[in-house]
């Protein structure tokens, strides 16, 4: 039987499709999409310049973050010193750096492990429901009665001040908001007609939530990632900057500026926290930016 | 209607019961119970392990745990909110103090924020993909990525130190009596708080106004040759900043827990201070009575919102949640 023209545009799909050269160029779509957004781009090489700065700290700079020089106290900016030194001489501009190192940590950190735990109960519950989803949406929304600050005081005064607990007390405030945006996804995938297919196939719940739903609701859960690195750096800012978040003899930039909180040092010695504070906003502006271009180029809504 | 806001309230209540026996629960696994910050570091070396259960037994602390959460809760109801564990003043005391603090502190910024970020989120979908709309987004970022205090630490160097306008914080200063004497010291934290909000608001506006600029109404109004700038403000803002007005009320838990550490920066007598202070010195049931009003606040705020949109869209009290 002679083909149509039908049958053979059917083939050329069939035949890039078994190429695989489809789930690529979908791919290289999302990305030319992202690199077509200046800001995220700027934010992207930002975000990296920083992140490589302060893991690469030790070649940066000759000083020890930790170590007191009591003769070169309080010294304004110089060649020697970029970012001057502080009331014991530390150098700034390596504490900025070696800072940064334990402030992405733990709003990387913090921000994946939240995903990791929010996914794993979302996904399972919301495909499943029955009454793990109904334990696991009341005790998010106990988690969520609160605002974010005041849980995370109201912990850190029961459990104490460390980093470990820092970086617990935001994965148990952070995960809620990742269970409802992987449950509402799964919701609204489980009557698709491709989890059906998979269903009467008999595959097991987890192969099904897990493998083949999940993938699906990854970008929404990616945009949410960045963004809430942004917040919990800003968290741990705040926090360290009150003096209740990391202990005070880890450098991060919360710590750091923790200095301000002295008027004479507020007036005086600008060096002190004036640079690090630019570094976090700039440092979660590119978070941010990152995230906004995420969003753009991965919503399917905004596809053309 | 009535089912709705009744099925509403019997989620509150409980929710409120769970919420203050984990809260109560997590301050009983903190170390050291209520004697043993009573008991300054000078008189611990002499007292006794007798003297020692004798206080406990006089303060109930020897009953079970539950016996003293029952009594605690009951007297909470009944509105006797127990002692700080600092200076040993009524709980009850304190909050009368702070509490007015921290609303004028909201209601202002809230009033700025409001107003700033309706304006510039019309003005931004009005103007929408131009070079006004762009710089006006990336400036909202820029308002969700500095840190609050680090803005108000700017701000306090600039405006209070170096061309000395303003003071560097407080809320009243001695001899001042009338509302205008005060007016200087709220400026500045209510305006950093405000333009800290502004971002967020102002990206509800742009979007609902958005939202609404491409509905028929507005090409009807449109081909009825009315002048632009009357389509946009009778039936374009109109329409649209309802929504977002309901939505900004109802942020002032968010706006609570935002004014915490500008609070503390300006030195506000704020209850957000306060609680930031109660935790620093591990006064447990200071830090317990705050949280809970916080999450109070939160609930009943929660509430009336579900109640308000199920007013607004019949669909959600006739749905199944």
């Amino acid at each position: 039987m002679a083909k149509t023209s039908l049958d053979r545009k059917f083939d050329q799909i069939k035949k890039r499709e078994e190429e695989k050269s489809f789930s690529i160029k979908k791919r290289s779509r999302i990305v030319s999409k992202f690199l077509n957004n200046r800001l995220a781009v700027v934010g992207l090489i930002i975000f990296t310049i920083i992140i490589l700065a302060s893991l690469f700290a030790p070649l940066l700079s000759p000083y020890d973050p930790m170590r007191v020089d009591l003769r070169s106290m309080r010294q304004a900016p110089s060649f020697d010193h970029w970012f001057g030194t502080d009331s014991t001489g530390r150098d700034v501009f390596t504490r900025v750096l070696f800072g940064g190192r334990v402030s992405i940590f733990i709003g990387l950190g913090s921000a994946i492990l939240s995903a990791v735990v929010g996914i794993a109960v979302g996904c399972y519950a919301g495909y499943k429901g029955g009454w793990i989803d109904v334990i696991a949406l009341r005790v998010s929304e106990i988690f969520m009665s609160f605002p974010q600050i005041i849980l995370v005081l109201l912990l850190v005064s029961i459990t104490g001040q460390s980093l470990f607990n820092l970086m617990a007390i935001f994965i148990l405030t952070g995960w809620g908001g990742m269970y409802r945006l992987a449950r509402a996804r799964m919701l609204s995938l489980r009557e698709e007609e491709y989890v059906q297919a998979l269903r009467s196939f008999g595959l097991s719940t987890f192969t099904i939530c897990y493998k083949h739903m999940l993938p699906n609701a990854l970008s929404p859960i990616m945009v949410n990632i960045t963004l809430s690195t942004a917040m919990f750096i800003l968290t741990e800012a705040g926090l360290s900057f009150l003096g209740l978040g990391v202990p005070l003899n880890i450098p991060t930039w919360g710590n750091i500026l923790n200095v301000a909180q002295d008027i004479l040092i507020l007036q005086n010695y600008w060096w002190m926290w004036g640079p690090v504070g630019i570094v976090i906003s700039v440092f979660v502006l590119c978070v941010n930016f990152i995230g906004d271009g995420l969003r753009d180029s991965t919503d399917p809504s905004q596809q053309g | 209607m009535t089912t709705y806001i009744a099925q509403r309230l019997i989620i509150f209540f409980p929710m409120l019961l769970v919420i203050s026996f984990l809260v109560y629960s997590g301050l009983e696994l903190s170390p050291g119970d209520a004697v043993s910050h009573m008991i300054s570091p000078e008189l611990a070396s002499t007292i006794t392990a007798e003297q020692l259960d004798a206080m406990r037994e006089a303060y109930g602390l020897n009953q079970s745990f539950i016996t003293r959460y029952w009594i605690w809760l009951t007297s909470m109801v009944q509105g006797d909110m127990g002692y700080s564990m600092a200076g040993g003043v009524a709980i009850s005391e304190i909050m009368i103090k702070t509490v007015p603090a921290t609303l004028e502190l909201s209601m202002v910024a809230l009033f700025f924020s409001t107003i700033l970020g309706c304006s510039l989120g019309v003005i931004s979908a009005l103007k929408r993909g131009s070079g006004t709309d762009n710089s006006l987004t990336v400036a909202g970022m820029a308002g969700v990525s500095i840190p609050e205090f680090f803005f108000g630490l700017v701000a306090i160097l600039l405006f209070a130190i170096e061309l000395k306008w303003l003071p560097v914080g407080g809320r009243l200063m001695p001899h001042y009596e009338t509302v205008w004497d005060r007016i200087p010291n709220i400026v500045l934290p209510s305006l950093v708080l405000a333009l800290m909000m502004t971002a967020g608001a102002m990206r509800y506006a742009r979007s609902s106004m958005l939202d609404v600029l491409a509905r028929e109404f507005i090409t009807t109004a449109r081909s009825k040759g009315m002048p632009e700038w009357r389509v946009n403000i009778l039936h374009g803002f109109r329409v649209a900043l309802t929504p977002v007005v309901v939505l900004i009320g109802f942020r002032l838990p968010l706006l609570i827990g935002g004014s915490t550490i500008i609070e503390q920066v300006y030195q506000w007598p704020g209850i957000g201070s306060m609680f930031i202070r109660s935790v620093r010195a591990s006064d447990y049931p200071l830090v317990m009575t705050i949280s809970l009003m916080y999450v109070f606040v939160v609930l009943t705020a929660s509430l009336i919102i579900d109640v308000l949109t199920a007013l607004i869209d019949p669909r959600v009290r006739l749905g199944k949640e």
